[in-house]
């Protein structure tokens, strides 16, 4: 969660807002896949500081992106992570994957 | 999968919840081991804390939670059902409403809210701990699943049997795999994690992303996922189950208590859809399993395998001896009939949206004045088979109008069982002893009277208790039991509806009565007025006889809304009191608002429709009798005094003209029958014979709440069925009809609103008199 | 009928003295014109809703003259209002001729609709009558309240009484417990 706080300069390839949920989750599928498939360089980020909801279709689709990232060679980064995206990933148990190296593989 | 549709039935279900609660409670104090009322408060607290779970309402399940606990140990029969404990449960049952209504309203929990949970939290906190320490001594036979559970610890891990051998964990495992359509259905999985850390803790978690396909092939509104979840809770396993109580369908959970048999975990591995290796290990990095215990059950898991016809026989022995405690099994098969009623009941039950209904049951009032064309027609037309086919159909709509109507028929029960509530509140407050009665709660009546009879049916309760039931020295002094009892009772009478309200208490005063509404100027001190008047005096607006005002009844806002709600309704509202005795109310409604048997009468040119339930009999009116009368309003019926109306004077109807009779001139609203004139079109034949010079009159006599009164009209036509239409913007509050109907050749007839007319000839006679004698007394 | 070769443009250049609720549209231009008595008066044909044959009426007992009765227009019960009466004339004699026109009126307001009828003596035609042609109502000499005229239109150089039906047929006036109300404040007994 430190990730959160710092300073993160890199230029989001795509800002998720407001409501990350099932809702929402048919709406930003495509928009995330061509955030990835347009990255120019390695790195993707997307950014989730104003994410103010979040449910479990939310965090499928933030593993999806991190897997297709993956599938490209390219390293799909998430920062500035709102405070209910950290809850869920605390509740999921899935700090770890989702990169705090420190806590990877547990939630110990 | 719209939420807020999901919120609103969460809303509406946790109403009707709550309320089945309190009549439970209410009902417990009489009867405390009554194991169905039991259930049912626990069953209403358990339900909505699950629902509330579902949608991230914590605030309401951690609450919730603590009334359950105490519920638990009710229904166990550790704790006593006491007058304190239904006092504390119905503040809690209260609170849970206003939690509801909270969320109904979308608001955020405020501080006070908050604050009075922790009280409430509080003291149910310490009706546990009371029982715990005086309940520690209690029967065994009834311990805890936990409690059972430890004693198999003992056996000694890694026997003959590797699946026989008890796991070490002191944590529950839970197993869950989530349906496709979960998420669609408006359920978030991380909802039901959520839940469980609201009672146990989750000591350990892994999340299954393995499902989640990649991208091309995920659908976003899917859901892939799974876990794992070693959890510690003090609850037993009803309780986590109820957790997924709604998710049940969508979803494979599965709950292995702590130190369940190796052979249990190996079932586990074995039911879900990742292969044994992933998930022994998951289960060991959840920490529910060893890495000794994990190739415990494998090895047996081989074993098995290899003699597959011993591993039938010994799944299902393991399972009857050893995994489950009796308390367990007990929950389980009452969650399983739970489970059952409610399926039954959703299979049963319809929630309809009343507008639905209503246009229903309008279209069916279009079919009653359809049909009754086509019954004229056919009349008209004599034809034999017309007229068969033409009445099969009359019958046929009759039976489809009843069942429609029965669709909006509710037992008046549910409003009479509110007042418990309310007698007992409101007896505590002023401090006097009230016993609530109901009988009749099964009397049926239409929904929209239901619902709009709750706030009068209030004002004449709390009316009653506060100034109808004397204080206790009073009562004793008078020779009746301290306690005051206050009925309720409904029932059918002449195809209406009678709701009382009956009270044992002093009876209503006259003299107080005329002497309040002389100093408010209601009545004039040469009024004469029959005792019945004075009594009905209590309902003109700006009256009271509270010598004390108190916060209930004492403003006299209240009696003359209730009058005028009933009136509203097409109803009557009277009272017999006796003083010393008690007083009853006695509300008349009718059954419904939509359609009503009719009777129709012609008088003059127009037609009339009585409601046929008020028709007692029809006379003819002899010239004998007309000349008896000497000009006097009334007759004399077998004996009795039948005081009339000539429908015709009243409402200034001119005499049917028999052919070419000049107009009226002098009648005020210069209406006249235009039949007589050559330059229109002939009379329609069904009217024709109302054209008739007429030479008797006929008398309908009419009864309402009791009284009986003759309507005299020139001809009787018949019953017919009536679909009411309001009276509308422009002649709404008019006093003696009460709707229009259209008949059968088109033409609107009125319907005729009796006890306004009475009202109306009463009124008029009553000014008529006070200025006869305001006269005499100034000769 | 030379009015009806007035232009639209005219008539968009409307102002005061049309029936409230008028809009800029040419059809508001449109007049139903009808006789009662003597005296011609005209609706805005936007508030008609059909004419029909006088016949079929039931009278209601204790409302006030002015309050012919009811009549069952396709199944719903329509309130009948004979104007003259409401005019302080002696009621519409029947004739032939005799209508009744349906009007929707629209309280202010609710927005609620409402449907009545008018006993007219005749109907005559369907006038165009531009803005431009339109007087507002005299303050006095007219006969009738002044409140109840939306404004005085020119025909062939004589004058149509413009009625305002949303005010004369408003529920505060036409209803009948107001009505009576009314007459017993203003009858001393």
């Amino acid at each position: 969660m430190a990730e959160a706080t710092s300073p993160d300069l890199a230029v989001p390839a795509l800002c998720i807002l407001g409501d990350f949920t099932i809702f929402a989750a048919a709406d930003l599928k495509p928009k995330i896949i061509e955030a990835i498939n347009q990255g120019e360089t390695d790195e993707v980020v997307i950014d989730l500081a104003d994410v103010s909801e979040i449910d479990s279709a939310g965090l499928q689709l933030m593993v999806m992106a991190m897997r297709e990232g993956a599938a490209q060679s390219k390293n799909v980064r998430f920062t500035r992570h709102s405070e209910p995206v950290l809850n869920l990933i605390d509740l999921f148990g899935l700090s770890g994957f989702f990169g705090t190296p420190a806590l990877a593989g547990s939630t110990h | 999968m719209n939420l807020d549709d999901a919120l609103n039935t969460f809303v509406i279900e946790s109403r009707e919840l709550l309320e089945s609660m309190e009549e439970a409670l209410l009902r417990v104090e009489q009867s405390p081991h009554d194991e169905d009322l039991i259930n049912a408060i626990f069953r209403a607290a358990h339900t909505i804390k699950g629902s509330a779970g579902l949608f991230g309402l914590d605030h309401v399940v951690a609450f919730t939670h603590n009334a359950e606990n105490v519920l638990d140990s009710v229904r166990s029969g550790e704790l006593e059902i006491d007058g304190d404990l239904v006092a504390l449960f119905l503040q809690v049952c209260d609170h849970m409403g206003s939690l509801v209504a909270n969320v109904a309203e979308g608001k955020e929990f405020g501080e006070d809210i908050r604050q009075r949970s922790d009280e409430l939290t509080a003291q149910l906190k310490g009706q546990m701990t009371a029982h715990q320490s005086a309940g520690a001594a209690g029967a065994p036979a009834e311990a805890s699943s936990s409690a059972a559970s430890s004693e198999h610890v003992a056996v000694p891990a890694g026997g003959g049997e590797g699946g026989a051998a008890h796991a070490e964990t002191d944590n529950w495992h839970i197993s869950m795999r989530f349906g496709k359509d979960v998420l669609k259905n408006g359920m978030d999985p991380a909802s039901f994690i959520r839940y469980l850390t609201t009672f146990g803790r989750i000591v350990n978690i892994v999340t299954l992303l393995d499902e989640i396909p990649r991208a091309a092939e995920m659908d976003p509104e899917d859901c892939y996922l799974g876990f794992e979840i070693s959890y510690r809770t003090d609850a037993d396993k009803a309780a986590i189950e109820s957790a997924f109580e709604f998710v049940q369908d969508d979803a494979r959970i599965r709950i292995v208590p702590p130190h369940s048999k190796i052979g249990d975990y190996l079932d586990l591995i074995r039911e879900m859809p990742e292969t044994e290796m992933r998930l022994g290990e998951i289960l060991v990095r959840c920490g529910t399993l060893t890495e000794n215990e994990l190739d415990a059950a494998l090895l047996a898991q081989q074993a098995a395998d290899a003699s597959s016809e011993a591993h039938q026989p010994l799944g299902t022995v393991l399972v009857a001896e050893q995994m489950v405690s009796p308390t367990v099994v007990q929950a389980a098969l009452q969650k399983q009939k739970q489970v059952k009623e409610t399926k039954g009941g959703d299979a049963s039950m319809i929630r309809v949206n009343a507008d639905k209904l209503d246009e229903h049951i309008n279209l069916i009032g279009e079919l009653i004045i359809a049909s009754a064309s086509i019954d004229l027609t056919a009349l008209k037309s004599g034809n034999p088979e017309l007229l068969e086919a033409a009445s099969v159909m009359k019958r046929l709509v009759e039976n489809v109008r009843d069942s429609a109507l029965q669709l909006r028929m509710v037992q008046i029960g549910a409003t009479f069982n509110k007042f418990q509530r309310v007698v007992r509140d409101v007896s505590r407050e002023i401090g006097k002893d009230i016993r609530l009665e109901i009988s009749g709660a099964e009397t049926e009546l239409d929904k929209t009277v239901v619902e709009k009879i709750g706030d009068p049916l209030t004002h004449l309760v709390r009316n009653s208790m506060d100034h109808g039931i004397e204080p206790v020295d009073v009562r004793l002094a008078r020779g009746k039991p301290p306690h005051g009892t206050l009925r309720l009772n409904a029932y059918h009478d002449s195809g209406a509806i009678a709701i009382e309200v009956i009270d044992d208490g002093g009876g209503l005063n006259k003299e107080r009565i005329l002497a309040k509404a002389l100093e408010r100027g209601l009545v004039k001190p040469e009024q004469m007025l029959s005792d019945d008047e004075i009594h009905k005096l209590i309902f003109e607006p700006g009256f009271s006889t509270a010598e004390q005002i108190n916060n209930l009844s004492g403003r006299g806002v209240g009696m003359d809304v209730v009058r005028r709600n009933i009136r509203d309704l097409r109803g009557s509202i009277d009272i017999d009191t006796e003083e010393g005795v008690g007083t009853t109310m006695r509300i008349r409604l009718p059954l419904t608002l939509a359609i009503i048997d009719g009777f129709l009468v012609g008088v003059g040119g127009s037609s009339f429709v009585v409601p046929l339930e008020m028709v007692v009999e029809c006379v003819e009116l002899s010239q004998e009798e007309i000349d008896a009368a000497h000009g006097r309003q009334h007759l004399n019926l077998r004996g009795e005094v039948l005081p009339f109306i000539r429908l015709k004077e009243l409402f200034d109807i001119a005499d049917a003209p028999p052919p070419a009779i000049d107009a009226d001139a002098d009648s005020p609203f210069g209406l006249q029958l235009e039949s007589g004139r050559d330059d229109l079109p002939p009379v329609d034949e069904e009217l024709a014979f109302l054209l008739q010079p007429v030479r008797r009159e006929n008398v309908v006599v009419v009864n309402y709440a009791g009284h009986r009164a003759g309507l005299v009209v020139d001809t009787l036509q018949g019953e017919y069925q009536t679909v009411i239409r309001p009276l509308g913007a422009v002649f709404s509050g008019i006093e003696g009809i009460s709707g229009f109907t259209i008949l059968g050749t088109g033409q609107v007839a009125l319907i005729l609103d009796v006890p306004g007319l009475v009202r109306r000839v009463a009124s008029k006679e009553s000014r008529v008199n006070a200025r006869a004698a305001s006269y005499v007394m100034r000769e | 009928m030379t009015n009806q070769t007035t232009s639209v443009l005219n008539a968009s250049a409307s102002g005061a003295g049309l029936p409230a609720g008028a809009g800029m549209d040419a059809e508001q231009q449109q007049y139903l014109t009808f006789n009662l008595g003597e005296e011609m008066f005209a609706i805005g044909i936007l508030s008609i809703r059909e004419i029909i044959e006088f016949g079929n009426l039931t009278e209601v007992p204790m409302v006030p003259p002015f309050i012919r009765g009811v009549i069952n227009l396709r199944g719903a019960v329509v309130p009948v209002i004979d104007l003259s009466v409401r005019f302080a004339r002696p009621p519409c004699e029947v004739t032939k001729r005799t209508c009744i026109v349906i009007i929707e009126t629209v309280d202010a307001e609710g927005g609620q609709k409402q449907q009545m009828g008018i006993v007219v003596d005749a109907v005559s035609e369907v006038l165009e009558i531009p803005a431009s042609e339109i007087e507002p109502p005299p303050q006095f000499g007219a006969r009738i309240r002044i409140d109840f005229i939306s404004g005085m239109g020119k025909v062939n150089g004589k004058f149509v009484v413009l009625l305002d039906v949303n005010k004369i047929l408003s529920i505060e006036e036409v209803a009948v417990v107001a009505a009576m109300n009314r007459a017993e404040e203003a009858s001393p007994a």
